[in-house]
């Protein structure tokens, strides 16, 4: 894979993990973002949106609109069961990159 | 708080997403957009610091127009799953397929009307089609048969399909010599044969064929061989060729008879041919070689010999140029006979088909017409139909798109539908021409198609009408459907469909559509309708005799046994006697020809009057009894008696006609005629003048229309009787008045033939009234038939076209007549309202038809018989009732499911 594809795939992995447990909306995913990162890694609207876009497109996420009593209505996204394993593969992915990543780092301070 | 949604809508709009796409977005972000200014304000940010990031973050990368952009060319590839996009296409086009046949069953009215007229359209225009091309434009299987000509001897006084087409053997022979302008030049004879077997005589057509003819037609023969230049050597044992239906019908298809020997005419002649089925040259049954002789030849039945001429042109010559070529040769000849020659004309280079089909090619040409109109108002109707049903489907068709249909779905399941509906129409259609094609082979008139010709569907014909009956429903089909995926989709959404329907634009299309279909129709039954009255007009013409109960037939007498008046006479005395004694005659009659046919042409002079080179008449040679079974009424002195018949006394009747020509009305009896045409047969006369003795009413002898010959619409041609017995030459024709069915005594009068001398055949035995009905009528009724039968269809599919556009906007507008009888509209008004907003419709067309029947009339008027005029008032009044009542029938169903609306059900309604 390729640096570029890494980032790609990273940032569609945050999210699609974002809403595995439940449906979340664009905002709420975006702040879960930044304060689970700790502020080091944010989503600015124009990028977020996009993302959910074209993640939706494939039909990994299924966007709809929710009307709350009291509230306005917001558009949630879920993950879809084909989301799930993208997300699965995606992880198991990750989890090997970090690994190899490790196993050079630590090999080093040995 | 700022507006976040205009910020996002402006970089939002140069994405063209599509309104409903686009709202739903501006929506999203800007939720987004609000709560971040909020947790910036509540952080402690001032509102314009809070405004200010929100927009950096808005702008940030200007990712948004990006990544919606390629959100936008990533939608197209589908998703990146492992279902591949082949599949997925498969899968949704079987949806759409089960969909279109769904709305079809919930909506069979449509779909049967739709495809219904459809088939019409292809079924019609496909068999005419088919049968103009095998007829006019391909009938000959011959080697490059579009380019082989006849020639035709026209006078400068004759009409324009007038002339002799029947050569000498001098002319022939001189033409084929001296011209610098044809390739090759062949020429046939008739030559009608008795043959001869265990059973009795029979007789069958033969041609007479000139050398090189077999080489210019290049056809193989099916089995044995053609005829070849060894047949033309003086000695060559005699041989003739044998047409394959012939072969089929009189020999059962035996194999064995190739090179057997039959006696023809009392030669012996070798079977050496067969030729495949569609050789037919001639029409005849045989095809035996002959070999033209300079000097007055005599050919069939003692009459001066007549060659038909068929040429090729030399490469790079043109037919005027062969035309002043031929013409200049045949002036020679001129000048040594002026006799045999018009004063003044011209030799007309030709092509073959016309020969035969000339009768019948401007009624061909006519219903090709009616035809194309006919498909005109198919493909209308349809076009009609899909603008309705697409117009009332506008609301169908935005909702799949706000549901996610993109406009390539939206086109690809209006296109499905449009294909099930032509192909439904395509197959009907083919089953419609199939049968059309049947009916009009069966009902075309006698000798008005080449015997080579064999009609069949065209298929390039076929598939222009398919083609063209496919591509209609999809046009009009998607024309709507492509403006709708334009239009703006929340709007046909909110208009909860009362009122206006469609839109004023589509509703005057539709209107258009109907009044243009009714003006075609107008147009077709008004050609119907002055088909009619010329045929009526035509069975109005008196043809100067009582035809019923008469029965006639040729008579083929053995060449070589008959050749002078004595030996004729010697035949027929006792066959008459015979014929009137069998039960039920009333008297029998010899002729050489019966009407309407025209008699022999021959020169005239006419005792006191001064030489004239143009007089010409028929010369008919008759029995005493010939007037009297004929009913033809006498208007001044007398018939032949018995004893003037018998001494073969040069006595003549003239028509009224002859009188009145030739004569200038003065008192004929008394005068003599001069017959030079009786100077030239191989029984001749040497002093052919005959005292008038009698004139008789003028008799129908113009033959049938086409083959030079005008049929009942030419004059009436001046006419001589004389004694039969005065000529061994010429046809010779029975005729029997009968008390019963003159069928009916066919048999006795065969055997009453066969009594006399068993050599003879009967040819051509036949009813007279019959025979003169498939003469003279037949062609006009198959005009009058075939533009009965598309003015009919174009009726049926006019009050289709009407009633379902009325139909549609009365369904349409269900809720508003609900709101006016709710109102106190009466039944009665809303039936008025319906029917008038039809009605203006069909006037409309009415008119619009009127003025182009009128502006074709010119060109139908040839077709017509001479007192009937395009504009005939009568047969214009009637049409245009016809149509308009139709039209208020088509309207009246409608109108009265309206006024059946009940106000309360309507109102609930939607």
């Amino acid at each position: 894979m390729s640096e570029l594809e890494w980032k790609k795939v990273s940032a569609e992995l945050l999210i699609l993990s974002l809403v595995e447990a439940r449906p979340r909306h664009g905002y709420e995913i975006s702040k879960l973002i930044e304060q689970r990162s700790g502020g080091a890694v944010r989503f600015y609207v124009a990028s977020l949106y996009p993302l959910l876009y074209r993640l939706e497109k494939r039909g990994w996420i299924l966007g709809r609109w929710v009307e709350k009593s009291g509230q306005r209505r917001r558009r949630y996204y879920r993950l879809t069961s084909e989301g799930q394993k993208v997300l699965a593969s995606q992880r198991r992915g990750w989890q090997a990159f970090v690994e190899a990543v490790n196993r050079i780092t630590e090999a080093e301070h040995a | 708080m700022p507006d976040w949604r205009e910020e996002i809508a402006s970089r939002l709009s140069s994405l063209n997403l599509g309104s409903t796409c686009e709202i739903e977005i501006i929506e999203e972000l800007s939720q987004h957009l609000e709560d971040r200014y909020h947790e910036l304000v509540s952080g402690g940010a001032t509102d314009d610091d809070a405004r200010r990031d929100v927009l950096i973050e808005l702008n940030y990368e200007n990712l948004l127009a990006q990544g919606r952009l390629e959100m936008v060319r990533l939608a197209a590839p589908g998703p990146v799953v492992s279902r591949n996009s082949r599949q997925t296409f498969f899968a949704s086009l079987g949806q759409d397929l089960r969909y279109a046949l769904r709305q079809f069953r919930r909506n069979s009215g449509f779909a049967a009307v739709a495809i219904i007229t459809l088939a019409l359209g292809i079924g019609a225009s496909t068999a005419i089609f088919s049968v103009i091309d095998n007829v006019l434009l391909e009938p000959f299987p011959y080697k490059d048969a579009g380019q082989i000509l006849f020639l035709r001897l026209h006078g400068s006084i004759q009409g324009p399909d007038e002339g002799r087409q029947g050569y000498s053997a001098d002319e022939l022979l001189e033409l084929t010599r001296q011209n610098q302008s044809l390739e090759s030049v062949v020429g046939t004879t008739d030559d009608p044969v008795l043959y001869k077997h265990c059973a009795g005589v029979e007789w069958l057509y033969g041609a007479d064929m000139t050398p090189g003819s077999f080489e210019f037609f290049a056809m193989p023969a099916l089995y044995g061989r053609v005829l070849q230049p060894a047949d033309y050597k003086p000695g060559a044992p005699p041989v003739f060729v044998l047409r394959y239906k012939t072969w089929k019908s009189r020999f059962n298809g035996d194999p064995n008879v190739l090179n057997k020997v039959f006696v023809l005419n009392g030669t012996a002649r070798t079977l050496v041919g067969i030729m495949p089925p569609r050789f037919g040259w001639y029409d005849a049954d045989l095809w035996i070689p002959k070999t033209p002789n300079p000097g007055i030849s005599t050919g069939y039945a003692g009459l001066p010999e007549r060659w038909f001429i068929l040429a090729r042109l030399k490469p790079g010559v043109s037919r005027s140029q062969a035309s002043a070529d031929l013409t200049g040769i045949l002036n020679r000849l001129a000048k040594l006979q002026p006799q045999n020659y018009p004063a003044q004309f011209q030799v007309f280079v030709m092509q073959i088909g016309h020969s035969v089909t000339g009768h019948v090619e401007s009624t061909l040409y006519t219903v090709l017409g009616a035809v194309g109109l006919l498909l005109l108002i198919g493909c209308v109707n349809v076009a009609n139909l899909m603008l309705a049903r697409a117009t009332s489907r506008e609301k169908e068709f935005a909702l799949r798109a706000v549901l996610g249909a993109g406009p390539a779905r939206l086109v690809r399941l209006l296109l499905v539908e449009g294909l099930l509906l032509a192909m439904g129409g395509a197959v009907l259609g083919v089953l419609i021409a199939w049968g059309g094609l049947k009916l009009i082979v069966a009902t075309m008139p006698p000798d008005s198609i080449p015997a080579e010709s064999v009609i069949g569907l065209n298929p390039q014909v076929m598939a222009f009408s398919l083609v063209l009956a496919v591509l209609t429903p999809l046009i009009f089909g998607l024309a709507p459907a492509l403006q709708a995926a334009r239009r703006d989709l929340n709007d046909p959404l909110r208009d909860i469909g009362r009122g206006v329907i469609g839109g004023f634009r589509t509703a005057r299309m539709r209107d258009a559509a109907v009044v243009m279909e009714v003006a075609v129709s107008l147009t077709l039954l008004i050609g119907a309708g002055l088909l009619m009255h010329s045929f009526l007009a035509l069975r109005d013409v008196n043809l100067g005799l009582r035809a019923d109960h008469v029965f006639k037939t040729m008579l083929l007498l053995p060449p070589d046994r008959y050749k002078t008046a004595e030996q004729v006479s010697t035949f027929f005395r006792p066959v008459l006697e015979r014929v009137k004694a069998i039960p039920g005659v009333m008297d029998a009659a010899e002729s050489s020809s019966v009407p309407p046919d025209n008699s022999r042409d021959s020169k005239v002079e006419v005792s006191g009057e001064s030489p004239d080179d143009q007089r010409q008449a028929q010369v008919q040679n008759v029995s005493e009894t010939y007037f009297r079974v004929l009913r033809i009424p006498f208007e001044m002195g007398r018939g032949f008696t018995e004893a003037e018949i018998n001494d073969a006394r040069k006595v003549a009747v003239v028509n009224r006609k002859f009188v009145s020509t030739y004569l200038s009305g003065d008192d004929p009896i008394g005068r003599r005629v001069k017959v030079m045409g009786l100077e030239s047969v191989a029984d001749s006369l040497r002093e052919p003048s005959f005292e008038i003795v009698g004139v008789v009413s003028d008799v129908a002898n113009q033959g049938s229309p086409g083959y030079g010959r005008g049929g009942l619409q030419a004059p009436i041609e001046p006419q001589v009787w004389v004694p039969y017995t005065v000529t061994g030459s010429g046809e010779q024709v029975l005729v029997v008045r009968s008390t019963q069915t003159p069928m009916a005594i066919m048999d006795e009068v065969q055997q009453a033939v066969w009594a006399t001398d068993s050599g003879v055949a009967l040819m051509y035995p036949d009813a007279l009234d019959h025979a003169i009905s498939r003469k003279l009528y037949a062609t006009p009724r198959f005009a009058l038939l075939l533009m009965i039968i598309f003015g009919s269809v174009g009726l049926i599919l006019v009050t289709v076209g009407v009633y379902s556009v009325l139909a549609y906007t009365t369904a349409q507008k269900t809720h508003e007549i609900g709101i006016r009888m709710a109102l106190g509209a009466e039944r009665a008004n809303v039936l008025q309202l319906v029917i008038i907003e039809g009605l203006r419709l069909v006037l409309a067309g009415v008119a619009v038809g009127l003025v182009v029947s009128l502006l074709l009339g010119r060109a139908v008027e040839a077709q017509l018989w001479p007192g009937v005029k395009p504009y005939d008032p009568a047969t214009l009044a009637i049409t245009v009732l016809l149509l308009l009542t139709t039209g208020a029938l088509a309207c009246w169903i409608p109108a009265r499911r309206a006024a059946r609306v009940d106000p309360m059900v309507a109102l609930r309604y939607e």
